[in-house]
């Protein structure tokens, strides 16, 4: 059926409706740059992976598909830093020139199984400026958040188109350069609130953001993780600690 | 997808495997039979040690690289960072030796990044052993010989501080007080035994400062009777590398410090 050209653009675009209603109940992941570094955020399973000394994951997916690009990120990252050195690792290689084509030529083969994920990839540069923020849709797709000169150091992740641009939304309202962890915690928690709201709903006003922490994370758990820009360690990724996070959780 | 990559579940996935399908790491190297001997002489270098004193393990080397009778480096560094608390040190041929230490590096880290735990302490002496396993043909050939000194800091059992030393082989001793390799080793067990056994307190029971004079003392005497070994070079100023694990990590100790001790109570 699918010779003719009609077929197969028809057959991608159910395939994309499939892929989006599968990933339609993904907990959101939020990156801000913030004093110190990147902080990653989300609430649920765990899906902040720290991929090569300055480079960090968040995903939205089917846990199987999130694990094979995960594997297949960390494998290339690693031997290239072994061969070459840890500055020869670039985020903007292994997408465009790794990750991307074999998303896209999944998603396209029709008659094989698409990658059923959603990637936020951040790393950490010596300056804000350097600072990027990449986003790789199940299509192979390439959203590069440019952080306008540390103006806007932040992207999101979300079930939904429109739930992005929510909480995008939102951080263009609120989002301020250079403060300290907990604060930025405490914003990104925010954000992430924002970006559980039903679809249709419309955005909850700022009083009701704090209120809808709790219901809203239920009884998941808070996971977050910091690229650290001036850390004596070449390994600059490193998990919040539990301890980091109960300020957050006591509210 | 073939019948084998579908069978594949990433179990086999450790970073030496990674690299050999990839060919950016050589196969073990081959037992044979062995017509000639090399006809290079390696670079090699030497006197490794270390021990377990009040806050974790010191491990201090020596500076000098040597080709046969020939000195080719008085600055290398054979005392290596692997991982936050993981020091390997070591004698015998640099190439061979920091090409492990650079796999190694990678390995704990690869296994922590893709099994999102860090490898135990086990595993990770173990890693070092098969790499000098796979070395052996090559240290059979003249061409390799790396005997390692591997000190770690396991905060999870006590007693913390972990110390071992291998062969060439890829035997792994534990150590429970002390280890030294390396041409001018004989020496420095000898002293080390003699200071942990008759000198003012054990070595386990000795502060920092102490235990820096005790390496430099060990090291000056392996040089006075090891061409191989630099010791302590007082012309061009030039310190022994040491390095302390403990619970708070790797602390290199800086060469003013090491100078200063050694001017007051060495020199």
């Amino acid at each position: 059926m699918i010779e003719e050209p009609y077929r197969w653009v028809e057959a991608v675009a159910t395939r994309r409706d499939y892929i989006e209603m599968q990933l339609a109940t993904g907990s959101p992941v939020v990156a801000l740059g913030y004093s110190e570094g990147i902080l990653l955020l989300t609430v649920g399973q765990q899906k902040l992976f720290e991929i090569y000394d300055r480079i960090a994951l968040g995903a939205i997916g089917h846990p199987g598909d999130i694990e094979r690009l995960r594997m297949a990120a960390i494998e290339l990252a690693s031997s290239e830093g072994f061969t070459r050195s840890v500055a020869d690792v670039s985020l903007r290689r292994l997408a465009y020139y790794s990750l991307s084509p074999v998303m896209k030529n999944a998603f396209e083969q029709i008659y094989g199984a698409p990658f059923l994920a959603r990637l936020l990839f951040v790393e950490i540069g010596t300056s804000l400026a350097d600072d990027l923020f990449l986003e790789v849709e199940y299509d192979g797709a390439i959203n590069l958040h440019p952080s306008n000169g540390g103006n806007t150091p932040f992207a999101v992740l979300a079930a939904s188109k429109k739930s992005a641009e929510q909480m995008a939304e939102f951080l263009r309202k609120r989002f301020q350069s250079g403060k300290d962890l907990s604060a930025t915690l405490e914003l990104a928690l925010d954000t992430w609130t924002v970006g559980q709201s039903k679809t249709d709903e419309a955005m909850p006003a700022e009083d009701d953001i704090r209120r809808q922490w709790r219901e809203r994370v239920g009884s998941g758990t808070i996971s977050a993780a910091v690229l650290e820009r001036n850390s004596n360690r070449a390994v600059r990724y490193r998990a919040v600690e539990a301890s980091e996070l109960a300020p957050l959780i006591a509210k | 997808m073939d019948g084998k990559e579908a069978l594949d579940f990433g179990a086999s996935s450790d970073f030496p495997s990674l690299l050999r399908r990839q060919g950016l790491l050589g196969p073990a190297a081959q037992i044979g039979p062995m017509n000639k001997r090399a006809e290079i002489t390696p670079t090699e270098s030497t006197t490794i040690l270390a021990f377990k004193f009040s806050d974790g393990v010191l491990v201090a080397g020596d500076r000098r690289a040597t080709s046969g009778n020939t000195v080719v480096y008085d600055r290398a560094d054979k005392v290596l960072e692997i991982d936050r608390r993981s020091i390997m040190a070591i004698a015998g041929v640099p190439a061979t030796a920091w090409e492990m230490a650079r796999v190694l590096e990678h390995s704990f880290q690869f296994f922590r990044r893709t099994q999102l735990q860090e490898m135990s302490v086990d595993g990770k002496v173990r890693a070092l052993s098969k790499l000098l396993r796979d070395n052996f043909g090559f240290a059979l050939q003249g061409v390799g010989i790396v005997v390692p000194i591997f000190a770690t800091y396991d905060v999870k059992v006590s007693p913390s501080a972990r110390l071992y030393f291998y062969d060439a082989m890829g035997a792994q001793f534990e150590a429970t007080d002390f280890a030294a390799t390396g041409s001018g080793s004989p020496a420095v067990r000898g002293i080390l035994y003699y200071e942990n056994t008759w000198g003012k307190k054990p070595l386990q029971k000795i502060d920092q400062d102490e235990a820096v004079v005790v390496a430099l003392r060990a090291l000056d005497t392996a040089s006075e009777a090891d061409t191989a070994t630099g010791g302590i070079d007082r012309h061009a100023k030039i310190f022994p590398v040491m390095k302390i694990v403990s619970a708070d990590g790797i602390l290199t100790l800086p060469e003013e410090k090491i100078a200063e001790l050694f001017h007051k109570r060495v020199a």
